[in-house]
């Protein structure tokens, strides 16, 4: 691989500064950039919901919330974080790394990528006023299902238009990544020499081409049956809420994977770095990638084994959905094979990724558990559900974000972030994980429901224990941004590859990366 | 790289035909 990095690179060319720079910009450094801060910022609005819902929760009975506001809560803090938190870091991840791991000098289309994030602020203001409109936030679960969307106030109006934005933010996102991907690769870097992220991304980003427009479909019926008389899902004309499920879990299943695929790129590269040998099975992690995408389409109906589905029906998505097991496994083996024998060490991104690879199986373990017919329809709706998605979206999605920026902060800002920071960060993250949500297990397998503001007397302990745990690892989260904010600041000098063990284009570059990168492109041999 | 590149056009027309597509037949599964 050639060294691309030029001194006079890093100069802007009577670019506007200020606002104006970042309103206008079209440097897919400073469009990840903004992706990114976005995200943190939902991060924390959300997390303060969650905050809420655990304070509430902390004994049985009404304490700060009335049921309605609850409600609110909990499907805003969905919404916000899946939409708002998780999507958009990932996104911000493709736009710094890609065109950097692939010696592109900027992603395909520069005016839409600024498009695609201007649409995210706007969307999430919508969302976030919501609540100050009469009548609250929505307050029907971030799913969105009929009756109870057909039936609510305005809020519901503006909560569709927001979802129409920002799904036409993510199209537009990864149509702007996949052709960045496949037209844009530096001579030499065929599809199989590629970086694992840059694959996962590839992948998610066909996911998301494939299901946003389904999503948009859906609640664009919401939207004619609640203005323009239709009965799509409306059960009193004839219409089907069953249908509006199908459709939407049509989406929301590959939308897990959309929220896990990019997570498992940026493992696939910090894993080897830190283990100091090349990722073990590259060509087995991109077919089980792509299994797992191609899976992800035919296992919705397992979110709605109670809605009276024929029992061919049930069988078939059980297995299909445990068969999603395999493909995982062959890359939780390969994460664990990879590190075997290894020179490893410890930093920060390390530590968060094999907290990840533990974690994350106990997700997807408590996963299969769902996939079973008779079991689901005993904890459907329960908080064994609530601990499975946040075991996979937090130690999972989240922990993944938190190491891709310990990971890649230094080549970003230039400066080494506090590694003693970095840990405390880490290890109050999961601790705090696990006391939230491990008891959860307990309270669903007991039976108690989610979405509740009230609970019988018996599920007072574990609640308790659980919003310990959610106040420790929330208040944490702080010690992130001190960390992000130090590194932005100054720190250590960063070396131009970062990591003994790192290997990629990306850490050809100088230390920050100029602002125009590879506008010659590198030889990849 | 440059011919690739006058690709990208085509891949993008290709992947929005498909998102567009995708969008109309889910309003049209809607409607029967």
């Amino acid at each position: 691989m050639s060294d691309a990095a030029h001194a006079h690179d890093d100069h802007s060319h009577g670019h506007p500064t200020g606002i104006m720079r970042w309103l206008t910009t079209t440097n897919h450094k400073d469009i990840g950039t903004m992706y990114l801060w976005f995200a943190l910022i939902m991060l924390f609005s959300a997390g303060a919901m969650a905050l809420l819902i655990r304070a509430e929760l902390f004994q049985p009975g009404l304490q700060i919330t009335n049921p309605d506001f609850f409600n609110q809560l909990t499907t805003m803090h969905g919404l916000i974080m899946v939409f708002g938190a998780l999507m958009p870091a990932f996104t911000g991840f493709a736009n710094w790394q890609v065109p950097l791991m692939i010696g592109a000098p900027d992603m395909a289309f520069p005016r839409m990528n600024n498009w695609s994030f201007w649409l995210l602020p706007v969307a999430g203001l919508m969302l976030i006023s919501s609540f100050f409109l009469p009548g609250g936030a929505v307050a029907g679960g971030w799913t969105m299902y009929p009756p109870l969307f057909i039936q609510g106030g305005i809020s519901y109006d503006l909560t569709i238009l927001a979802v129409h934005i920002l799904g036409l933010s993510s199209i537009m996102g990864s149509i702007n990544i996949a052709t960045t991907i496949l037209n844009m690769r530096a001579p030499g870097l065929t599809m199989m020499k590629m970086p694992l992220f840059v694959w996962t991304w590839l992948i998610t980003a066909y996911l998301l081409i494939a299901t946003m427009p389904v999503l948009a479909g859906a609640v664009t019926m919401l939207l004619t049956d609640r203005n323009f008389g239709t009965h799509f899902f409306n059960a009193a004309g004839g219409g089907d809420p069953v249908m509006f499920q199908h459709i939407f879990w049509f989406f929301g299943h590959p939308e897990v994977y959309i929220l896990i695929l990019p997570a498992f790129g940026i493992v696939s590269s910090i894993i080897p770095t830190f283990a100091r040998k090349p990722l073990f099975g590259y060509a087995s992690m991109v077919y089980a990638t792509a299994s797992i995408a191609i899976l992800s389409f035919i296992v919705w109906a397992h979110h709605m084994f109670t809605t009276g589905m024929p029992v061919t029906g049930q069988l078939f998505f059980m297995f299909s959905t445990m068969l999603i097991a395999v493909p995982t496994g062959v890359k939780v083996f390969n994460w664990v094979a990879t590190m075997w024998k290894g020179s490893m060490t410890f930093e920060t991104p390390m530590l968060f990724s094999i907290a990840f690879v533990c974690l994350f199986t106990i997700g997807g373990f408590s996963g299969l558990v769902l996939a079973v017919a008779p079991v689901d329809i005993q904890v459907h709706d329960t908080y064994y559900v609530v601990a499975h998605f946040h075991y996979v979206l937090v130690s999972g999605s989240l922990f993944t974000i938190f190491a891709g920026i310990y990971y890649w902060l230094p080549k970003w800002t230039g400066h080494m972030y506090d590694e003693k920071l970095g840990k405390l960060h880490f290890w109050l993250s999961v601790i705090g994980m696990n006391i939230v949500f491990f008891p959860m297990h307990f309270l669903g397998l007991a039976g108690m429901p989610r979405r509740i503001p009230d609970y019988a007397l018996q599920f007072t302990e574990f609640n308790q224990i659980a919003t310990v745990g959610a106040f420790i690892f929330g208040f944490s989260q702080l010690i992130f941004l001190a960390v992000v904010l130090k590194a932005i600041r100054g720190g250590a000098k960063a070396t131009d590859r970062v990591w003994e063990g790192a290997e990629g284009l990306e850490w050809t570059l100088p230390s920050p990366a100029p602002y125009h990168t590879f506008e010659t492109a590198p030889v990849v041999k | 790289m440059t011919e690739k590149r006058t690709g990208k056009y085509r891949t993008s027309i290709i992947l929005a035909a498909l998102a567009i597509g995708l969008f109309l037949f889910t309003l049209y599964s809607g409607l029967k």
